[in-house]
């Protein structure tokens, strides 16, 4: 009986420890919600206290300023002691203004347990992009603990010839593709996304960005014949593609004023990034409309 | 999520402390005697130095050693940066949760032998999907300036509000510079007879004269260029002096066609190798 009994208590402690599971993972996935939906406000939050704190530390600094002048009077010795506290707070403060320079350079980093977490920023024509980090090992030899740089970016290639010998040049190159890799891919963005209604079909492209196809026309709409454009950057760390083809879809022979276009279209591609070649085509096509409505 | 709750708690317990430091009533000096007047300063410079000078020193070493690993890791040396923050936001922005805010930094440091000086503005714009940010001025101060090379490359990063290119280009610019001095001043080194530097071997040309042939010099010169692309790379040229006679003599033009082998020969052998064989040749005789 009293085994009976307690294996039945032993049951309904069991269900209650579950009770008491579900309910707090009921709570802890409503918390989730909740805690999702204020993150975005505590971005702001943190903004506003952050102005109010240097805003009071300003006042305070400034009563501070005259109350030394009455110390001067009254103490001389704790005069050098706020003295000394004040020029290491601003010691401090050149620091970390220092320090938030480096993101400027395109290359900084943190000191960590095993050596340096370095982040490389990216950008095209003053368009801050993505950034990518590399944790390094101050071993030896060094080596990569893990980083975020994509696959198809030869980091094996560049850390092979530089890493071990020369870490300075290991880095700077590795900004050169990866510069280079979001600044194409930037280009194929735009395109897509402001250029949409010149295009005839989708771009395509491939992850590394520097292979792109794609067919456009002039006047959408229209009855001329859409251009074949292929671009193709051999070089990685190169912006601008190496090798271009512009063909204009299903004419064998082009009139000499089309050949004219097509060849000038070719030049256009090799010289100027590709949403500014989009860009100039709308343009013209602006130009045309005044002419016709005069 | 958490490092951001325990900021908001932080800033809020600073802003308390802060709070109460402006709260408390000035006294009026003069009624009060020396003694009461000195507690009454400790006690509100205690209130308001809420980080003690040896938390302070920890901080500031810590903080100094990672700079300083920085400018090592980098080859770049910050030496001074500054900031001001103007929110431009307007109140039909912050309606539709936009924020606009312009950031002016100026900043100055050095890298190896140049020194520079950047003043640029950031616009940052934040809506609810993301964040944008782009540099929307740029303007560069570089020391030396005698480098027309690098004066070209400083407006086209200017005109291109390309930070990153700028100081990426100029570590590559630096890197080239330095192996060029270093390889200059080991040649002479080695030659010192037949090897001379106009200029010093910071400049970018270097001569080779053999006291047993006067008359004959061949000048390198080795220039450091940069593309529109912000690559960098040597460029070498050679300049021969040969005197008349020696003109008349070369039968089968090795004077005139020496700049074109001279390319070649770099191509062969690296820099290096194909400054040295040339002064070799020049200075066989003495060599025997």
């Amino acid at each position: 009986m009293a085994g009976i009994l307690a294996s039945g208590l032993g049951v309904l402690a069991h269900l209650e420890r579950l009770e008491t599971q579900v309910s707090r993972s009921h709570k802890q996935s409503e918390e989730l919600q909740s805690v999702q939906a204020q993150e975005g406000a505590l971005g702001t939050k943190i903004h506003k206290l952050r102005r109010l704190r240097d805003e009071l530390r300003a006042a305070v600094r400034h009563r501070r300023a005259s109350v030394k002048a009455c110390i001067a009077n009254v103490e001389p010795n704790q005069t050098v002691e706020i003295n000394e506290q004040e020029a290491l707070e601003e010691k401090l403060e050149n620091v970390k203004a220092i320090l938030q320079a480096y993101h400027f350079t395109g290359l900084s980093g943190k000191l960590t347990s095993r050596g340096v977490c370095v982040c490389i920023s990216t950008a095209f024509e003053g368009n801050l992009l993505d950034s990518y980090f590399v944790d390094l090992v101050i071993q030896k030899p060094l080596r990569i603990h893990h980083h975020s740089v994509p696959v198809f970016i030869p980091l094996e290639e560049i850390a092979a010839k530089y890493l071990q010998t020369n870490i300075q040049h290991f880095l700077f190159s590795l900004c050169e593709y990866l510069n280079a890799y979001s600044g194409r891919k930037y280009q194929a963005d735009r395109l897509q996304s402001d250029f949409a209604a010149l295009l005839t079909g989708p771009l395509q492209r491939n992850p590394l960005c520097n292979l792109l196809s794609f067919t456009y026309k002039l006047d959408p709409g229209g009855q001329s014949f859409p251009f074949c454009a292929r671009l193709l950057y051999k070089d990685l760390t190169a912006t601008l593609p190496t090798d271009v083809t512009v063909t204009c879809q299903g004419v064998e022979v082009l009139s000499t004023s089309w050949e004219e276009q097509r060849a000038s279209h070719e030049t256009l591609f090799c010289t100027k990034p590709l949403h500014q070649v989009f860009a100039s085509f709308t343009r013209k096509g602006e130009k045309l409309d005044m002419s016709l409505v005069s | 999520m958490d490092a951001e709750l325990a900021e908001v708690r932080a800033l809020q317990a600073e802003i308390a402390a802060l709070r109460r430091a402006c709260e408390e009533p000035p006294a009026p000096w003069e009624e009060k005697s020396r003694v009461q007047k000195s507690f009454q300063a400790i006690h509100q410079f205690n209130l308001e130095g809420w980080k003690s000078s040896k938390d302070l020193k920890n901080q500031l070493g810590h903080l100094e050693s990672e700079l300083s690993f920085l400018s090592t890791l980098t080859g770049i040396n910050i030496r001074n940066h500054s900031k001001q923050t103007e929110d431009l936001t307007s109140t039909e922005m912050t309606e539709k949760s936009i924020r606009k805010v312009l950031q002016r930094h100026r900043l100055s440091g050095n890298c190896h032998m140049v020194t520079f000086q950047l003043e640029f503005q950031i616009l940052e714009i934040q809506n609810k999907e993301r964040l944008s940010s782009a540099v929307t001025d740029l303007n560069i101060i570089m020391e030396p300036t005698e480098c027309s090379e690098l004066s070209e490359f400083v407006s086209r990063a200017e005109e291109r509000k390309d930070l990153f290119m700028f100081f990426r280009s100029l570590h590559f610019f630096v890197e080239w510079f330095e192996y060029r001095k270093s390889t200059f001043k080991h040649l002479k080194e080695k030659y010192p007879d037949a090897v001379y530097l106009s200029e010093g071997p910071s400049s970018c040309s270097m001569g080779i004269r053999s006291a047993s042939q006067p008359g004959f010099e061949l000048v390198i010169v080795w220039r450091i260029q940069i593309d529109e692309d912000g690559k960098v790379f040597p460029k070498l040229d050679l300049l021969t002096k040969v005197p008349q006679r020696a003109l008349e003599l070369d039968k089968n033009r090795a004077i005139e066609t020496a700049p074109l082998s001279f390319r070649t020969l770099v191509g062969l052998l690296g820099i290096e190798a194909a400054l040295e064989s040339l002064i070799k040749s020049l200075c066989a005789e003495e060599n025997n």
